[in-house]
């Protein structure tokens, strides 16, 4: 069976291929891969007759709970024959239907056609829920796809969407089924599953699991309250709707509920549900039917109640039901395909469908006209058609469960109304008003009229002589649905029965509304209401709400308030904090207050003060100089606590930000007005107050527990022994952690690579350097002093290793120097004394730094081990550290003076 | 002088945020500063405040003494210059925020959020 | 010393590329030329690793400068590392061979070049790294160097988008560098194994408390996870195509993963250990809001960058279920969730620049008519946004199962359910997506696309297709991940 997945999938992608090289004939061509594949079934019909056969599972995800298992039972192989059946007809009509549209267009479709035949192929013979759930969503996929085939109307892409969206839905709905049942069983198999319907039922999960099956299956059936996408899919080129829509898709939600059916019977609510859903389903598809006013709906609404009649049948218990259920279930696809073409030969041949404009037709489409009344005779269930049968059946099976009369007289009415439809379809276009006739595009082709009247006769030959197929498929599916075997006897009379009574009332009753139809049609047209508080529009009003109410939310959430959205992030913070603090119910441990140093102490608070100042002030530069002077005062405390490297980094950095940010105000107003109100500032400072009042306690009980750190010991240890280094924390950057520090010098030289494409003047040269006026003693005293820094910027490169410094700091302080430069003298001759692009220097600096680490590789150590050469007493020991750290310099120098020449250029402009 | 610092790196941290939260960008730019210097004060605490000693093997000792945690101060350090980064990477996009839309007003700088209109001019290179 | 070269090849080839590209920055067809050299040769590089790490049988590691382990930074080859590695090379390709119809000789001149590959570096790194701190500096260097790609056609709407995503971005760096610091300040030690164990088992302080808080709103804004999602919507779409695409496929995923180590990895939350326990049921409510609030504003964009820039967020609250269910196997459907949507994001938006360049239109209404001009984009395009929906046989549909699963597994469904009712949300927003661009007839005709531009997105597609119907390996893989997280044989 894998294998025969296999040819239809790949026969689906490569035969349509033909159609683009062919004319009409394309069809019959490719109707012969559906055909073989019917042969291949109708050849196992033997095996299928004794039993079930089982296909091996390959296992495809185990961990996941996925095999690849088949089965091929009674009950799928019925519906293979239909699939492949009717698909082979399909195919057929299709070549003929199409013959307006482009090749390409055409064999478009067919792949669609033949794909969609293979996943409905895969649906009914899954055995593993997974696999059925993947070949269940293709169908819809494949569904969405062919109803929206001609996309450029807006109509179709509607009917497209909305299919989508309620079987979408059922498929998710049947998802959640499934993976509660693996939950509950620990298995994906659906004999399992069936088995062991007790488990499910009793589980907590039960309930949930039935409701999604349920609305798994009325989705995909159109039971009502998901009927309504299923007339706007008619939208769908006709060939689809017979194919999809009336014969085989939507009849899977049946497949799926008749599999399950143990499962819902296990509940005490689930056989009620179907029953009511079934019956209220019928009632509104009846009453749409009749209102309906072209070909295509009316066929729409007529298929709608069908189902509503196999979803009671398996819904009502007993095996007549059964019986019932997969008779009708052949019955209603055979001459509702036949119908649809049809209906598809009409709309064709006049590119008419309005009933009451159509007239007269059997004097161009004979052919047709016969194999549409054979068809609406099976419909309406007429003796000696198979509609009739399946009729009795149904009757019959009513009559017999447990069941109360109303759903019986629903079902008499209901197939009241199907008589009545039939003769209207049949005899209004094709025999009535011949005044309506109207010259016509296209006659009857072979191709057109031959799969309509192979379906009508097939209804007629099986119910004169059911024995083959009862043998090999109706009694095989009834026994596989129903669990056990069951008497199957079909014949057409059984003599005077209840069953033909209500046979006999339903057709007259539909007698009376052939002869009234068009009183009651417009009548029932008259009514808006319908129209107004039907599900379809409940759904669309409900969707654009549901768009509004998301553009709504949107619109409140995201406002494009940067103010608010960072408000949201600081206060979300505090939020988890507070939360984490909270549940764990930790409070904070205070540490021993230690001696008071008095000069650190006021160097702290001038530089808290600062901030604070920094908030207070109004005027931008006040509010620089303020928070220069925090930086500064925290520069100090590093120095006054054992760390003098970061003391310089701070310092230069500080002073660069200064000399950076002057540039920048420089270019924009001082002046600002107030952005917030008093009461914002108010709310700020304390979300502000909040976070920081967590964070002083969070940091306060770090300090208070003990501190050991391996790491830290073993730097101190090895730092000179084993990397050559006095300065621990020079080692670590350019050793220990020297990836950190390669990483640092990216983050710089990427950041010069921003500032030189937006701060570079595209076009235009700049203008020719009129150097800025400086005061002269600046201009006097600036060559000296950048000459000053650069030497002490080598220097502290130099030594870094040993005593503070590094390539960090060196490279700032020579940005500094031509800081001084450009001040003094303007950027251009700044610029022209680096004698390099600033980008370059980056550039060489990145290159410096990633190869330090390599010679250590070529000597089987990892990157980034330094190496050392004792420079015999003579000279200084070298290692490639010193490389690493002046390609740091260089970014640093580099990627500094692109902001700086950058931003004091644009800001000059 | 725990205490202290706590309160001084908190206190900035705090300060910080209110800029932060002004819809003028340069006083963000400020406040984005002044956040890295109070987070870098917080970290110091990270290596406790025990030894004001730098961490600097002296000469003709092979192993480092008592001194103040050097992980600790290589971690700001590296904070530190790429806080900078950030902060001039940031001026440099105010500057240019200013240039096209002369705004440093955030309210008024929301072009990439209301996109203009559906099909608004933008360059494809190629 | 080959696997040495190959464990840190992910960082250092970008990073020599990137160099190179810097100096030859004014010379657009060398730049490109070293662009996509390099690209392929991390390609190359990152496939060989994920086969030595596939195959090798102990944890191989490295630590730079040949320091025992604990007090150098290491690199190791564990799961699920070298696995997002070997697809953020994958991304890169796409991206690369996306680049050539895409990215003109003004945006390399513009250091387009040298930023990708920085950038691509810098999420190796984050994905390599087993030291906190180390983890900051790559966050650090992917935000610069997005910053730089953001900007790169320096228009006001990128020059705002970059101005809003650096200011949340420093937040949330200030946040992580203070968690880093106190998780030092706590422990010791920045090695992410060492603190975690020292972690272990420790109830959790006042200090570890705010630790752990301070790490999750970082990373979670890095992430995009609601309420610090803001950014992106406002941010993402302003960048040109190939580059909001790498952006879509990565950024966000790094920040995730980076939960994913310290949480897991670090806190152990799903290994049992208290010390950021209380933080679990967190997750849960993040996850739940996320996946809703970003699908509904999916549902509400017609922009098709910022519709996919919401479904991106989206996509995180799945993953995130993961973390909340704090059991070993949520962990693997974060995994498994996080390699699926790096690969389909990346394709979804390089799909939308094919759109525009053919409608010249960012919005649906101007899109349409691509079935007919474009038949195979038409099919390209269908994979990720059927896979992106969750329809089977697609990754997509194997990472909703998984996630919905093993909630159920955890006594959670309701977080499953909810991922259902965002999963419905997506659909119908994906069906509007691909109706309108591919269906509709176009306002005006189109132009042609670049075939290079459909061959980067039939690589991803095929992937995508790949994961679907062997979904077996990936989770084989998530599940190994799972474990190497969480620390269990």
């Amino acid at each position: 069976m894998i294998v025969v997945l296999l040819i239809s999938f790949f026969g689906a992608c490569t035969v349509p291929l033909l159609a683009r090289v062919m004319g009409r004939g394309a069809g019959f061509l490719i109707a012969l891969l559906p055909l073989g594949l019917l042969t291949g079934f109708v050849s196992v019909a033997s095996i299928v007759e004794r039993g079930w056969v089982r296909g091996q599972g390959i296992p495809w995800a185990p961990q996941l709970g996925l095999d690849f298992t088949l089965r091929l039972d009674g009950f799928s192989f019925l519906f293979c024959l239909l699939v492949t059946g009717i698909g082979a007809l399909v195919i057929i009509y299709s070549g003929g239907y199409l013959t307006g549209k482009p090749r390409v267009e055409r064999s478009r479709f067919f792949t669609l056609i033949l794909l969609f035949m293979t996943a409905m192929l895969g649906t009914v013979l899954a055995e593993n829920l997974l696999v059925l759930l993947i070949f269940w969503e293709a169908t819809s996929v494949l569904s969405f796809l062919l109803v929206g085939f001609d996309g450029r109307s807006s109509r179709s892409r509607r009917a497209a969407t909305m299919a989508l969206q309620v079987t979408a839905f059922g498929g998710l709905m049947l998802l959640a089924a499934v993976c509660m049942i693996g939950h509950v069983l620990g298995t994906y198999s659906m004999a399992e599953a069936v088995r062991q319907a007790d488990v499910i039922a009793a589980s907590p999960f039960g309930g949930p699991i039935v409701a999604c099956i349920l609305i798994a299956a009325f989705t995909k059936s159109a039971q009502f309250p998901f009927h309504f996408w299923l007339p706007n899919a008619m939208q769908a080129p006709t060939p689809a709707s017979a194919y999809l829509h009336s014969a085989t898709m939507v009849k899977l939600g049946i497949y799926l509920l008749a599999r399950f059916e143990p499962v819902f019977a296990a509940t005490s609510w689930g056989r009620a549900t179907v029953i009511t859903v079934a019956c209220i389903t019928m009632l509104v598809a009846a009453l749409q039917a009749l209102r309906a006013e072209n070909f295509k709906s009316a066929l729409a609404y007529s298929t709608i109640a069908s189902l509503g009649i196999l979803t009671l049948l398996v819904g009502l218990d007993g095996p007549a039901a059964t019986v019932a259920m997969v008779g009708f279930l052949m019955a209603h696809a055979l001459y509702k395909a036949a119908l649809f073409f049809c209906a598809g030969s009409v709309i064709h041949s006049t590119g008419q469908q309005n009933l009451r404009s159509l007239g007269g037709l059997v004097r161009v489409l004979p052919i047709t006209a016969i194999a549409c009344l054979g068809a609406s005779l099976s419909m309406a269930g007429i003796p000696p058609f198979l509609g009739f049968i399946s009729k009795e059946f149904l009757f019959e099976a009513q009559l017999e469960s447990s069941w109360e009369l109303v759903p019986l007289a629903i079902a008499v009415l209901v197939n009241a109304v199907m008589v009545g439809v039939a003769g209207v379809i049949t005899l209004r276009p094709f025999f009535l008003g011949r005044d309506k006739l109207k010259p016509v595009r296209h006659k009857e082709s072979l191709s057109i009229v031959a799969p309509p009247l192979l379906l009508a006769l097939a209804g007629l030959i099986i119910s004169l002589d059911p024995d083959w197929i009862t043998r090999v498929a109706l009694r095989p599916a009834v026994a596989a649905v129903y669990g056990r075997p069951v008497e199957v006897d079909i014949s057409v009379w059984h003599g005077i029965t209840p069953m033909l009574m209500l046979s006999f009332v339903a057709v007259s009753i539909g007698l009376l509304i052939i002869r009234f139809w068009r009183p009651i049609h417009t009548r029932l047209r008259s009514v808006d209401r319908l129209d107004a508080y039907s599900v379809e529009r409940l759904w669309e009003r409900g969707l654009r709400g549901l768009v509004a109410g998301a553009r709504g939310l949107t619109a409140w959430v995201q406002h494009g308030d940067l103010r608010r959205y960072l408000l949201m992030v600081v206060a979300g913070t505090a939020a988890l904090i507070l939360w984490s603090v909270g549940m764990a119910d930790a409070w904070p441990k205070l540490p021993e207050p230690g001696d008071v140093r008095i000069a650190p102490t006021i160097v702290a608070l001038v530089g808290l003060g600062g901030a604070f100042a920094a908030t207070r002030t109004k005027s931008l530069v006040a509010g620089l100089v303020a928070t220069g002077l925090t930086g500064f005062s925290v520069a100090i405390t590093f120095m006054m606590n054992g760390a003098p490297d970061l003391a310089l980094t701070q310092f230069t950095v500080e002073a660069l930000i200064v000399v950076l940010l002057t540039a920048l105000l420089l270019a924009i107003p001082i002046a600002t007005p107030a952005t917030r109100t008093p009461g914002m500032r108010r709310s700020d400072a304390i979300i502000a107050a909040l976070l920081a009042g967590l964070l002083f306690f969070g940091f306060l009980d770090m300090a208070a527990h003990g501190h050991e750190s391996a790491a830290g010991e073993f730097f101190g240890r090895m730092s000179y022994v084993a990397a050559q280094g006095h300065n621990v924390v020079n080692v670590i950057l350019v050793d220990f952690r020297a990836i950190d520090t390669l990483g640092e010098t990216f983050v710089i030289a990427v950041s010069a690579i921003l500032a030189a494409s937006l701060l570079a003047t595209r076009g235009r040269k700049a203008a020719p350097g009129t150097p800025a006026p400086v005061h002269f003693s600046f201009a006097i005293v600036g060559r000296g002093l950048a000459l000053l820094l650069l030497a002490a910027s080598i220097v502290i490169l130099w030594r870094g290793h040993d005593q503070p410094g590094g390539g960090f700091v060196g490279g700032l302080v020579a940005a500094l120097a031509f800081a001084v430069l450009s001040l003094a003298y303007g950027v251009d001759r700044a610029q022209r004394s680096l004698r390099a692009r600033p980008l370059t220097l980056v550039g060489i600096g990145m290159g410096c730094a990633l190869v330090s680490g390599l010679p250590a590789m070529l000597a089987g150590k990892p990157y980034l081990t330094h190496l050392w050469w004792d420079g015999g007493g003579v000279l200084p020991k070298l290692g490639t550290t010193i490389v690493f750290d002046l390609g740091v310099y260089l970014v640093v120098l580099g990627a500094v003076l692109a902001f700086l020449f950058g931003l004091q250029r644009e800001a000059s402009r | 002088m725990t205490y202290l610092y706590a309160l001084v790196g908190a206190g900035m941290f705090g300060c910080a945020i209110i800029l932060i939260l002004s819809r003028n960008m340069v006083r963000m730019l400020l406040g984005l500063s002044l956040l890295a210097t109070g987070t870098n004060m917080l970290l110091f605490l990270a290596g406790r405040i025990r030894s004001q000693q730098p961490p600097i093997i002296e000469e003709g000792v092979r192993t480092l003494g008592e001194s103040a945690d050097p992980i600790t101060q290589a971690m700001i350090l590296t904070a530190i210059v790429i806080g900078f980064a950030l902060t001039v990477m940031l001026a440099v996009l105010v500057l240019r925020a200013w240039r096209t839309q002369g705004t440093v007003d955030a309210r008024d700088g929301d072009a990439a959020e209301t996109l203009g209109p559906p099909r608004e001019r933008d360059p494809v290179d190629a | 010393m080959p696997d040495a070269l190959l464990l840190i090849a992910p960082v250092l080839v970008p990073f020599f590329g990137a160099a190179l590209a810097m100096m030859l920055r004014g010379r657009p067809v060398l730049a490109r030329a070293v662009g996509v050299a390099t690209t392929g040769v991390l390609a190359v590089a990152s496939f060989a690793l994920l086969w030595r790490a596939a195959t090798w049988s102990g944890l191989p590691l490295t630590v730079f400068g040949g320091w025992p382990r604990g007090f150098g930074i290491s690199f190791s080859a564990s799961w699920p590392g070298v696995m997002l590695v070997a697809v953020t090379a994958l991304i890169a390709v796409a991206a690369a061979i996306y680049a050539i119809g895409d990215i003109g000789t003004r945006r390399r001149r513009a250091g387009y070049d040298a930023l990708m590959l920085a950038m691509l570096g810098a999420v190796n790194g984050a994905f390599l790294t087993d030291d906190l701190f180390n983890l900051y500096v790559w966050f650090e260097l992917a935000l610069v160097a997005a910053l730089g790609l953001l900007t790169i056609d320096r228009r006001p709407s990128q020059i705002d988008g970059a101005i809003r995503y650096a200011s949340f971005a420093m937040l949330a760096a200030t946040a992580i560098l203070l968690g880093v610091g106190m998780i030092y300040g706590i422990t010791g030690t920045l090695d992410i194994r060492e603190a975690g164990a020292a972690l272990a088992g420790r109830p959790p302080g006042f200090a570890l408390a705010v630790a752990s808080a301070l790490l999750l709103a970082g990373l979670a804004l890095k992430a995009g996870l609601a309420p610090f999602h803001l950014w992106l919507p406002a941010s993402y779409h302003t960048a040109p195509t190939t580059v909001a695409s790498v952006f879509a496929g990565l950024l966000t995923k790094m920040g995730f993963y980076a939960l994913l180590l310290v949480f897991v990895a670090l806190f152990g939350i799903a290994s049992g250990s208290l010390a950021a326990a209380q933080l679990t049921p967190v997750f849960g409510l993040i996850a739940a809001v996320t996946m809703i609030v970003c699908a509904l504003g999916a549902l509400a964009q017609t922009d098709m960058r910022r519709l996919l820039a919401y479904h991106v967020i989206a996509q995180v609250g799945y993953m995130a279920v993961g973390l909340a269910l704090a059991s070993r196997d949520g962990v693997a459907a974060s995994v498994f969730y996080m390699v699926h949507s790096i690969i389909v994001q990346a394709n979804l938006f390089l799909g939308i620049g094919l759109i525009r360049r053919a409608s010249g239109s960012w919005d649906l209404s101007g899109a349409g008519g691509m079935v007919r001009r474009e038949p195979l984009f038409a099919l390209v395009f269908a994979v990720p946004v059927l896979s992106l929906a969750g329809i089977p046989p697609f990754s997509g549909f194997w990472a909703k199962l998984i996630v919905i699963r093993e909630s159920l597994d955890a006594g959670m469904g309701w977080l499953g359910a909810i991922g259902i009712v965002a999963g419905l949300l997506t659909i119908v927003s994906m069906a509007i997506l691909w109706s309108d661009a591919c269906w509709k007839d176009p306002r005006r005709p189109l132009h042609r696309i670049p075939r290079t531009g459909v061959a980067a997105m039939a690589l991803l597609s095929a992937a995508t297709i790949a994961i679907g119907l062997l979904p077996q390996w990936l989770w084989t893989v998530a599940q190994l991940s799972a474990r190497a997280l969480t620390g269990t044989p």
